[in-house]
């Protein structure tokens, strides 16, 4: 028993080290299973909202298949730095998740080929994380946020545009209501928000290559004018964001406390806790410049650590390609993390009503990109989110000097 | 006699050699290749390419208004934790000396704090500030005394300053328990004969003879207070609008945030410099003032 397992390991590990087929072969014998046991791996991922679930499927995989995960606590915030440190100090995740964009340049030089594992064939068009031709990232699935409102309180019709979005905003702080709630997180305060101008823009990239340069300002555009007002009716008439937390956000928003919230379909995660709400909930287009859809695009990708011994790796691709193919693996990615699949080889299922309105807009095309995955790495965090702590701080500050600082901050953290 | 010496340099280098090659690998060499890492521009990325750039970074770090900022943010929070962290263990420590029935009881309670971590203590008092204050101003009406203080640029450093004395008072009051038990009775017995009253005994008396506790407690706190890191990350991230980022979060972030490695080690390097300098000048001062009775 113990030789054939040895055996096995050691004809399909052909490049392994001596030491790392030794200690599989030992543990193989230790389980009995007779099937090949794989070295334990490790996986770091930035998002709070599955960490449960992620951990009760690395156990199912454990108990189909007799192979470890070890799941890292989720860091939210402090993720990339969190990442960052261990990969420099060689204690790396075998499988970590890098957003799409300036955050997956700046990881690349870790990833392994993924393109030719089993899953890679099923990964929907153009939705790969590609290094040249290689496929080296699974996307998580495609998401998408918007204004996420109340059916009761409020009708999607009567907010078409800034005034009408404003006049609203007035009349719910007349009813003592919060209209529209922001919350203190970086991308919940000025990182998702402030993607619909950029996305606005004919050619988004192209537009914040220019802004890099400096060749364009935020101050002089029409879409980010109109932006300015939206945020100065916030401040006027909401709640002050900067007191609002993503859990109390979500709970006012439950509760009927608060009539739209800025989030995405994600945000469900939150709002299932409050068992049934009483009310419908739907998403709609953030109204500036004539805007009416919602951006939808990829967060996250899984990649693998090219830096791992090839035991690892190996034990990686085979848990990436249970979760995309087994029926368990698809199963959580659908109803526990309910993300909306970006593969052709599972049904969408049984969507909540948030990301029913993000496939069915993904479906139709009926979408605006995600322009903040472009930004510069970590200019959300480090110079954007202190510029809108700023303006929600200081009730004086007109909108226009705001843009000034956005364009300020901008061209510190493009440096 | 030969022998008894031989030996007993057997012994030096027995227990001395493991230290010296421990601090040597863990502290020495990892400072000199830090400086070396301030004078090249880096993002912290293994495969990526590390370019000399001599002093640039020293220059840049000089017109960075955020760690010019983060400086004088650093000094004020220093300044004010400094001193309310000695004058209430002092405070403290006369008290549960007086030889009162709650004295034991007391002591425990004001060392505490200092038994729960920076990071808990934050996140306890992150809470405090902004929920219960919040409350409470909503029920008293006092709401210009309790708001949420985490909101506001000065408040939230007052805030940190709050809670790092909440933390190290009690510590300091065990340094001044100590040094104020090492004072014989009789000094204190002779006074009170000759006619001096409470005042008169702490000032003459206890004080002078006091100061080589002085001269730890001012050099712990000075130390602390520079280079905090867990209170400043749990209780306000450097916010808002960064007017809490200390000197050590903003290394941090600007080693982690921005990826300029070679520049937060040349603030690293600044920094470790600028607290050498001060604390040591602390200590000389204070140590000049220790007096023998």
């Amino acid at each position: 028993m113990l030789a054939a397992c040895g055996n096995s390991n050691d004809n399909k590990n052909a490049g392994a080290t001596a030491s790392g087929s030794t200690s599989s072969s030992a543990t193989s014998s230790a389980t009995a299973t007779g099937a090949e046991k794989l070295k334990k791996i490790s996986l770091f991922q930035s998002k709070v909202e599955i960490a449960e679930p992620l951990e009760k499927l690395a156990e199912t995989y454990k108990k189909e298949t007799g192979n470890e995960v070890e799941v890292w606590g989720s860091a939210g915030d402090a993720y990339m730095t969190q990442l960052q440190a261990k990969l420099t100090a060689g204690e790396g995740p075998t499988i970590f998740s890098v957003g799409t964009g300036a955050e997956a340049e700046k990881f690349k030089s870790y990833y392994a080929d993924l393109s030719n594992e089993p899953f890679a064939k099923n990964i929907a068009p153009d939705m790969a994380l590609k290094d040249g031709d290689k496929i080296v990232g699974v996307p998580y699935g495609v998401e998408g946020f918007g204004l996420v409102y109340n059916k009761s309180m409020i009708d999607p019709k009567d907010v078409k545009d800034v005034d009408s979005l404003t006049k609203a905003l007035e009349k719910f702080k007349a009813d003592g209501k919060n209209g529209l709630s922001l919350s203190q997180e970086a991308y919940f305060l000025i990182g998702h928000i402030i993607n619909t101008p950029f996305a606005l823009q004919a050619d988004p990239t192209g537009f914040i290559d220019k802004l890099n340069k400096g060749e364009v300002k935020m101050a002089d555009t029409k879409e980010f004018q109109e932006f300015a007002k939206v945020m100065e009716a916030i401040r006027a008439n909401t709640v002050n964001p900067m007191e609002v937390k993503y859990d109390s956000q979500m709970g006012d928003f439950a509760t009927g406390k608060t009539a739209m919230v800025h989030q995405g379909n994600w945000s469900y995660g939150m709002l299932k806790d409050y068992g049934d709400l009483g009310f419908d909930i739907g998403m709609m287009a953030l109204p500036i410049a004539g805007n009416d859809k919602i951006a939808v695009g990829v967060a996250s990708n899984w990649v693998v650590n090219n830096k791992a011994n090839a035991d690892e790796i190996k034990a990686a691709s085979a848990f990436l390609n249970w979760m995309f193919t087994s029926e368990a693996g698809k199963n959580a990615i659908v109803n526990e993390f309910k993300f909306i699949p970006a593969m052709t080889n599972i049904e969408a299922g049984d969507l909540d009503p948030l990301s029913k309105t993000v496939f069915e807009a993904t479906k139709a095309g009926n979408t605006i990109p995600w322009a903040l995955n472009y930004f510069p790495q970590g200019i959300i965090v480090n110079d954007l989110a202190p510029a809108a702590q700023q303006f929600f701080l200081s009730q004086d500050m007109t909108g226009e000097q705001f843009l000034k600082n956005l364009d300020a901050a901008w061209a510190k953290g493009a440096k | 006699m030969i022998l008894l010496t031989k030996s007993n340099k057997g012994w030096f280098a027995l227990f001395t050699v493991p230290l010296l090659l421990v601090f040597t690998t863990v502290v020495i060499i990892p400072f000199i290749i830090g400086i070396g890492y301030s004078f090249v521009s880096w993002d912290g990325i293994p495969a990526n390419p590390k370019v000399f750039v001599g002093l640039d970074n020293y220059i840049e770090l000089l017109k960075d208004d955020r760690f010019l900022t983060s400086a004088w943010h650093t000094i004020e929070f220093t300044v004010l934790a400094l001193v309310l962290v000695n004058v209430l263990g002092l405070a403290f420590s006369l008290l549960v000396t007086m030889k009162l029935r709650i004295s034991n009881a007391a002591r425990t309670m004001f060392f505490l704090p200092n038994l729960i971590g920076g990071l808990i203590l934050g996140y306890i008092w992150q809470f405090i500030f902004t929920d219960v204050f919040k409350f409470l101003g909503d029920k008293t009406g006092w709401d210009s005394l309790f708001f949420n203080w985490l909101i506001h640029p000065q408040s939230a450093l007052y805030a940190m300053v709050i809670v790092f004395t909440w933390q190290m008072a009690g510590y300091t009051m065990i340094i001044y328990i100590a040094g104020i038990q090492g004072i014989p009775d009789e000094l204190g017995e002779a006074a009170r004969v000759d006619g001096a009253n409470l005042w008169q005994r702490l000032t003459k008396i206890v004080f002078p003879l006091l100061m080589p506790s002085f001269t730890i407690c001012l050099f712990l706190t000075l130390s602390g207070a520079f280079k905090i890191f867990d209170v400043n990350l749990s209780l306000t991230k450097g916010g808002p609008n960064n007017a809490t980022e200390l000197f050590a979060m903003n290394i941090f972030n600007e080693i982690f945030g921005y990826g300029h490695y070679g520049l937060g080690q040349a603030k690293a390097i600044v920094f470790f410099i600028l607290v050498a300098a001060v604390t040591l000048t602390q200590v000389i001062i204070t140590k000049k003032k220790e007096v023998q009775y």
